[in-house]
């Protein structure tokens, strides 16, 4: 009786879960590293806009433990096994998805890549911020900033991630570009997290009391930094520019304590992720690398349409 | 005396059942695309790392103790594959070594446990944190990207012979999960394991070597623990020092699912790889039927508990 029960609340619980979505539609799966975080929902936003567009279904599913590539794998082959049309992956990482990807090319469901690279040639397209152009984009404005002369430091993200590495390197390339400039530090690393990211922000700070602007490739890097900044009083006096947004960053930006945010554009990430893939299930020739562009935003320009929206996106209420 | 035969005979059946239901739920709800062969080989994939280690993880239990430290032991495992493999070893000489390192870790449990007699709750608690800081400090705290070898079709769903019909890994488990289950219903280690888990102080005064015989249950459990790291590098095809976290909890779930008790004295392997595979099948289904996350959390969460609930209430306590 008990094993009744449990069946019928299970059998309950599932219909009420499930997604009730007509067979007739074509289905694209798009697949995450995570789903909790900002970037991620407009990637959602701009994937669901797409498939309203092109009367699509999109079944949006993160691995359930984030930043897990396992489980990510695991999400790639059940939705192989479900038989989507199509797929859009941002890969956790660049070698371990690179089998499950070439096994469904090989099942005849076409892989358009988002946001991070992929090894291989498995997947038909790959849709995603041009890195290196954005680092440059925040050298071309610190250095505009500094009148082409200064002392500047940059605190790197982390060993190992490729597309905060470069940045970094586009920032490099770019800053030589002016001879005024000095580099006093860049071999010093943020760590994952902000918490790790104040620190090493905080000893920075300690070693060079004479600075005149700094850079950080992503957006727990510039937290780090700003708080540490703030904590000493600094903010404001140094020239500062970051990569990425959140709420924090932009209301920094309205202070200026920070001068520049390098924004991706990641609601286009999941729009052209989800557009590139049905162009290849309709036989239509894609381009191998797709840029989404960057766009600077400044304390001037950041009540402008175009950068307002990309600061603080506004969600759908389905993707929130 | 029959009474208590039923009783019996209903808790060996009990996750049977359990599969069974989950089988047939999802059946019904995708029969186009859950009931398929090429799922199916999927899903018997996807079990392979967690039935290894719930596996191992069986005798632990059956003998009254157990082992958070697998979760960090498989990072470890993989850590030392691709590291093996990038300074140029032979994919037969790493794939050994990393198994040899869930040893190495399972004597250090079973010996701090025995040593130390502190719970091994506690020990592998710390060892849970040891083992995975000692992963990421061997691995540089990044990943390790190794050449590319047979290991990888380990976990192959269409395998090379391509009779094998499933991955090699599956074989693998299928095969050391008989073996296992007949050393421990059959072999005197099997048997001290259970005199162990029912009672510790008869066990010592019956004259079995209590300490030896858990140092040896730990050690075949971290081999195993070692073998399911050699499928977790198999299936990434990277040393990576943050994988497989939290993966001991699945382990012990699939375990107490199978109709294991965590006070020791039952349990069986049969059980426990159905644990496993109840697991994976309810995953594999939610996301095909399209269930969120969350509520696939939940739903698991709430499975074990139930299961526990009707085993007390068929054991009549």
């Amino acid at each position: 009786m008990r094993l009744g029960t449990i069946l019928a609340v299970l059998a309950l619980l599932l219909a009420a879960c499930g997604d009730s979505k007509s067979p007739s539609k074509r289905v694209i799966a798009v697949i995450p590293k995570g789903t909790t975080h900002e970037f991620w929902k407009s990637i959602h936003a701009g994937a669901l806009k797409a498939a309203a567009e092109t009367g699509v279904d999109i079944a949006w599913k993160g691995p359930p433990k984030e930043d897990d590539r396992d489980e990510q794998i695991k999400v790639v082959e059940d939705s192989v096994t479900r038989r989507v049309a199509a797929i859009v992956l941002a890969p956790l990482d660049e070698a371990a998805l690179a089998t499950p990807v070439a096994e469904a090319a090989k099942d005849k469901i076409p892989v358009v890549v988002i946001d991070s690279d992929l090894k291989g040639d498995a997947h038909a397209s790959f849709v995603a911020t041009d890195n290196e152009k954005g680092g440059a984009m925040a050298a071309e404005r610190l250095g505009t900033l500094l009148g082409g002369k200064g002392r500047v430091l940059m605190l790197r993200y982390q060993v190992g991630s490729a597309s905060t590495e470069k940045r970094e390197r586009g920032f490099l390339a770019g800053i030589a570009k002016f001879p005024g400039i000095t580099m006093v530090s860049d071999n010093q690393y943020a760590g994952a997290t902000a918490e790790a990211a104040y620190a090493a922000a905080e000893n920075l700070l300690q070693r060079f009391p004479e600075l005149d602007g700094i850079f950080c490739p992503n957006e727990s890097a510039t937290f780090g930094m700003l708080r540490a900044l703030t904590s000493v009083g600094r903010n404001g006096k140094v020239k500062f520019v970051g990569f990425d947004a959140s709420a924090k960053l932009a209301e920094a930006l309205k202070t200026g304590d920070i001068h520049g945010l390098v924004l991706q554009n990641p609601f286009r990430m999941g729009y052209l992720g989800v557009k590139t893939a049905l162009a290849v299930l309709d036989g239509k020739p894609v381009e191998r690398r797709i840029d989404t562009g960057v766009a600077m935003a400044t304390p001037d320009n950041m009540t402008t349409p175009d950068i307002a929206e990309l600061l603080n996106p506004k969600l759908p209420e389905n993707v929130r | 005396m029959t009474d208590s035969n039923a009783v019996r005979l209903v808790r060996r059946l009990g996750p049977f059942l359990g599969l069974a239901l989950v089988l047939v739920l999802f059946t019904a709800l995708e029969p186009d695309r859950f009931p398929t062969a090429v799922n199916f080989r999927t899903v018997l994939t996807q079990t392979v790392i967690v039935g290894l280690g719930a596996v191992g993880m069986t005798f632990v239990v059956v003998s009254g103790g157990i082992d958070l430290s697998v979760g960090s032991s498989i990072a470890l495992s993989t850590i030392v594959i691709a590291r093996l493999l990038r300074d140029g070893a032979s994919p037969a000489a790493a794939a050994l070594a990393g198994v040899v390192a869930g040893g190495v870790v399972g004597v250090v449990n079973g010996t701090l446990i025995t040593r130390l007699r502190i719970a091994p709750f506690i020990v592998t608690l710390g060892t849970l944190q040891i083992v995975r800081g000692t992963a990421k400090y061997l691995a540089g705290e990044q990943k390790i990207d190794a050449p590319a070898s047979w290991l990888a079709g380990l976990m192959s769903k269409s395998p090379d012979p391509s009779w094998l019909v499933v991955a090699p890994g599956v074989w693998a488990l299928i095969l050391l999960a008989a073996f296992l289950a007949l050393v421990l219903r059959r072999s005197i280690l099997g048997v001290h394991t259970y005199a162990i888990g029912s009672n510790e102080p008869t066990a010592v005064l019956c004259g079995i070597k209590v300490d030896r015989t858990k140092v040896l249950i730990y050690g075949l459990s971290g081999l195993m623990t070692g073998l399911a790291g050699l499928m977790q590098f198999s299936r990434l095809t990277v040393g990576d020092p943050t994988a497989a976290t939290g993966l001991e909890l699945n382990i012990i779930a699939a375990v107490v699912i199978g109709g294991a008790s965590l006070s020791g004295g039952v349990g069986g392997i049969a059980g426990s790889l159905v644990g496993a595979l109840v697991m994976a099948f309810l995953a594999n289904g939610c996301t095909l039927v399209g269930v969120p996350n969350y509520a696939q959390e939940i739903l698991v969460g709430a499975i074990i508990v139930a299961v526990v609930a009707l085993d007390r209430s068929k054991r009549g306590a």
